[in-house]
């Protein structure tokens, strides 16, 4: 007997995504199509964090509710939520598009939500494919379409080439004899971890993942799609889409136990790979919307440490980093779509006199690209804590060397962004910066989490290690 | 290491009333200036007298860890908020105080942007009063962040000569710094296999291998050292202090290197002695040189501001070729250096400041003769002159003779190198205050007014300092003195 009870939040989202696909097909009314998403975003969000202690096991067991996946939810209807609250203005996108828009973000995070608690490898892949597929169109509804088409088509390509690796992956895991259950993998793979072929199905079945949390060596779309894609849906793929790849990313790697020093030797190119490549390319950008998409593939990087160290701090700092990155990149969106007029991309001298024109936005800036660097008394400082503490646990301390070379690197970028903000003077013509009461609210709650987290993270990582405890079961 | 909890956590107030200032300047609309400043004044008046009262009654016969207060913070991750202080860092406290009582009082003038200024400001001591007093590495390197990251706003807003450049060189190589600092910690932390960051729980407890030992301290010195201007890694500092206001010179050039040189004290000598004897030669060696470097750099300059910056180089050498020498007298005389090259750089910067803020000139090439135009002024630069070159009777001249006299039982050669390369400064900086303060009067200061009392406070407050601990060295040297025994008795 199903209890669908445990089953309601996605029920829900499932819902919404059904009604915008109504208003889609009714007069288009930007207004109220932005109200309803408010509503139901938060209508969702309230049902994910009731549910938030809810256990069991759906459909054949492939369908697992448990504390990791319900603090996931959680996660990721925050995200759904506040990028909501930030389409007041949704001008990157044509108005007769909104609920269409909506629409799409209400399926992504519904698939989303689905990947978290999927324990069935290809239950898994539909859930990701479900996510990807709306997320490619999302990227077409810029305003002016080439580029965004163009980028669209491009993120679809290497997404498609990840998921045909990783269905072959898959397939050769299944080959030699192992389940597609997770809870069945975790008990087998372990042992034959070294074997060639599994290890290699095991490799090229994470591509899906790696692609997901843009990490090397699937992380070219992330600059051309931040940049092409409506400011908004930018917003999205870099937080609460990453927070579900992370999540479905530690299961799966949960199930490999104690990793072996191939799998680790893998993971530690992949991550070093990323962030350099990231903090390096970073450098370079002007536009602050590819900024962020490289420093994103350099936190790819950052959060692959925390999973090739394959113990339990590292589990619970996997999520710790996820919410740090969800909380920091948001912070970081918001401003942009503040500061851009007419949803169009801002370059970063465009933030020049930023703490005059809209001083609390600034701040939380300035704190978000702190945090983004690793500088205490910041959330992101924790989180990077946490994950070299793990690290330094399963002995790779060159590794968190390593890392620390490269945060700072990331930190010439991001003061480069912080002085444009703080020390350069406005241009006479800079559009003057909207902000409601509303978002300065949001942006004082961001500005508290940011340090509260970062100064007194009990009880997130006191969370995280019971979310962690037994992901496979 | 002994502790001694606290009646009352007096501690603990010092950074609550700093924060409390902060979140006052915050609070305050950007227009009322004056309100800022004098809220800023108030939280700074009150630190001081804290630290001052940590000072007084800080009990140098039971030595130990005195007004320690701990507190529960994170069990899971083996934090713990552990404050307390000893003979090593009551007078950086002390000095801490000091300086920003008069950098406040420095800036009274100052008029751009004066509510970010002084948040900036606060926060930035915040974190220096936090780093000397934390007990539990988490919160140690925390507070030592916290100290940093203002530092490139405070420049690049508020600064002069080549800001951009000098704020960004100085917070990335600090930061370069903390990112060894990090992994040492939390290697160690993890060699200890006792999951705890708590500083006296890890010394009293851990039994690190002597290999754990040489690699963090390493990572300690090198990390910590780029802060205190070791040499090479000195770089930033004549640089970041040239560009950066006053003010934040004075607490940058004052407080914020000791931080540097504190670090290596605190973090790497009290957990990894071993390490701390393995490297002390290479540790001696490099301060030498940067004695020797700073000296002769100096030489060359003709910009006030970065013979200053380069005599810091010198005078960190100091301090690290005492922490090198391993002996009761050598670390004493390094903390003793600490805080007096602390006073004496803060005034240094502070008369400068004034000059400069009146000429517009800081070449002293085409200053001259200000003693006759501002005797006041001038009388200070000429004190902090003379404080730099360790002249008898005032703060450093005792510091640095401890030094000295370590340096010449272990390592002779470089004592002798040491004491030429001073001797050769303090010719260099005699010239200095000769160039810049007598000889004819440049016509163009001629009308220049002297310092008022207003803002020669903070001047004549750190001159007392100066001269009341050159005639008492006493009241310094038995304070670290508690310390320092413990330490060096401590060794294996």
């Amino acid at each position: 007997m199903t209890n669908w009870t445990l089953f309601a939040p996605e029920l829900f989202m499932l819902a919404a995504a059904g009604l915008f696909f109504v208003l889609s097909l009714s007069r288009p009314q930007p207004a109220r199509d932005y109200a309803v998403a408010r509503v139901a975003a938060a209508v969702g969000l309230s049902l994910t964090a009731w549910a938030v202690g809810a256990e069991g096991v759906l459909f054949a067991g492939t369908y697992r509710v448990d504390l990791f996946s319900q603090v996931f939810k959680v996660l990721i209807t925050t995200g759904f939520f506040l990028v909501i609250c930030l389409c007041a203005e949704l001008s990157g996108v044509a108005d007769k598009r909104h609920s269409e828009f909506y629409l799409l973000l209400a399926v992504c995070t519904l698939a989303l939500m689905l990947l978290t608690s999927c324990v069935h490898l290809l239950a898994i892949y539909l859930a990701l494919e479900l996510s990807s597929y709306s997320l490619y169109i999302l990227v077409c509804l810029r305003r002016g379409r080439e580029k965004g088409l163009e980028s669209g088509l491009k993120y679809f390509i290497i997404g498609a080439c990840a998921s045909a690796l990783m269905l072959f992956g898959f397939a050769l895991l299944y080959g030699t004899g192992l389940s597609l259950h997770l809870a069945d993998l975790a008990r087998e793979l372990p042992g034959r971890i070294h074997e060639p072929v599994v290890l290699i199905g095991f490799v090229l079945g994470l591509s899906g993942f790696l692609f997901k949390i843009a990490a090397f060596p699937f992380h070219f779309w992330a600059p051309e799609v931040y940049e092409a894609a409506p400011n908004q849906a930018a917003a999205y793929i870099a937080t609460v889409s990453k927070a579900g790849g992370i999540a479905v990313l530690m299961r799966i790697t949960a199930a490999a136990g104690a990793g072996g020093d191939q799998l680790v030797g893998f993971l530690m190119v992949v991550s070093v790979a990323s962030m350099t490549l990231g903090n390096l390319a970073a450098i370079a950008q002007q536009d602050l919307k590819r900024l962020l998409a490289f420093s994103s593939v350099a936190h790819a990087g950052y959060v692959m440490i925390a999973i090739l160290s394959f113990n339990a701090m590292g589990l619970s700092s996997g999520v710790f980093y996820a919410l740090s990155l969800l909380v920091m990149k948001l912070t970081c969106f918001m401003i942009v779509i503040q500061v851009s007029s007419g949803g169009s991309n801002i370059k970063i001298n465009d933030l020049a006199g930023l703490h005059i024109r809209a001083p609390v936005l600034a701040a939380a800036l300035m704190l978000a690209l702190f945090g983004l660097a690793g500088i205490p008394p910041t959330i992101g400082f924790t989180a990077k804590l946490l994950v070299f503490t793990a690290a330094v646990e399963s002995g790779y301390l060159w590794l968190v060397i390593v890392a620390m070379i490269n945060v700072v690197i990331s930190l010439y970028y991001y003061l480069q962004v912080l002085k444009a903000a703080y020390f350069l003077e406005p241009k006479e013509s800079a559009p003057p910066v909207r902000v409601p009461a509303s978002l300065n609210f949001l942006a004082l709650v961001l500005i508290f989490l940011t340090v509260a987290a970062g100064i007194y993270p009990r009880p997130f990582i006191a969370a995280a290690q019971a979310m962690t405890f037994g992901i496979i079961g | 290491m002994q502790l001694h909890s606290a009646q009352f956590p007096v501690l603990s107030l010092i950074l609550l009333v700093c924060l409390a200032g902060l979140a006052a300047v915050v609070l305050l609309p950007a227009e009322k200036k004056q309100a800022v400043k004098y809220v800023s004044t108030v939280c700074s008046a009150v630190t001081l007298g804290l630290s001052v009262y940590v000072f007084v009654a800080y009990d140098r016969a039971l030595g130990g860890m005195q007004f320690v207060e701990h507190l529960q913070w994170a069990p899971s991750l083996g934090v713990s908020y552990i404050n307390g202080v000893d003979g090593f860092s009551v007078p950086l406290l002390l000095l801490t105080g000091i300086v920003f009582f008069t950098g406040v009082l420095t800036m009274w003038e100052h008029d751009l942007r004066v509510k970010e200024f002084f948040a900036m400001f606060i926060l930035l001591v915040t974190g220096v009063f936090g780093m000397f007093m934390a007990l539990d590495l988490f919160f140690l390197f925390v507070w030592y962040d916290v100290s940093l990251f203002p530092m490139y706003l405070l420049i690049v807003i508020w600064g002069s000569t080549n800001r951009e450049y000098g704020a960004l060189k100085l917070t990335l190589f600090l930061l370069a710094g903390s990112a060894l600092i990090l992994p040492g910690i939390v290697y160690l932390v993890a060699e200890s296999g006792m999951g705890t960051f708590s500083l006296p729980a890890l010394v009293n407890n851990a039994d690190f291998s002597p290999f754990a030992q040489k690699l963090a301290f390493f990572l300690f010195y090198v990390g910590f050292g780029i802060l205190a201007g070791v040499w090479p890694f000195h770089t930033w500092s004549p640089a970041g202090h040239v560009a950066a206001p006053t003010a934040v010179s004075m607490l940058h050039a004052g407080v914020l290197m000791k931080i540097g040189a504190f670090g290596i004290l605190r973090v790497g000598m009290f957990l990894c002695p071993e390490g701390w004897a393995f490297w002390a030669p290479v540790m001696a060696l490099l301060a030498t040189i940067g004695i020797v470097y700073g000296a002769l750099a100096g030489l060359r300059q003709t910009d006030l501001k970065f013979v200053i910056g380069y005599s810091s180089v010198s005078h960190m050498g100091v301090v690290g070729l005492g922490l090198a020498a391993m002996t009761v007298d050598g670390v004493n005389g390094a903390v003793f250096q600490m805080f007096a090259h602390g006073v004496m750089t803060a005034l240094f910067f502070s008369a400068v400041g004034y000059i400069y803020d009146k000429t517009h000139e800081r070449k002293f090439a085409n200053l001259g003769g200000l003693s006759h135009v501002m005797p006041v002024a001038g009388g200070y630069f000429i004190l902090a002159a003379l404080t730099g070159i360790g002249v008898p009777c005032l703060a450093s001249f005792w510091a640095e003779l401890l030094v000295l006299l370590a340096a010449f039982d272990v390592y002779p050669v470089y004592g002798a190198v040491a004491v030429s390369a001073l001797a050769i400064n303090a010719l260099f900086i005699l010239r200095v205050v000769e160039k810049t303060c007598f000889g004819p009067v440049n016509p163009k200061w001629e009308h220049l007014p002297d310092v008022s009392f207003g803002l020669g406070m903070p001047r004549l407050v750190l001159a007392g300092v100066i001269v009341i601990f050159g005639i008492m060295p006493f009241l310094m040297y038995e304070t670290i003195q508690s310390a320092s025994m413990l330490l060096i008795s401590g060794l294996p």
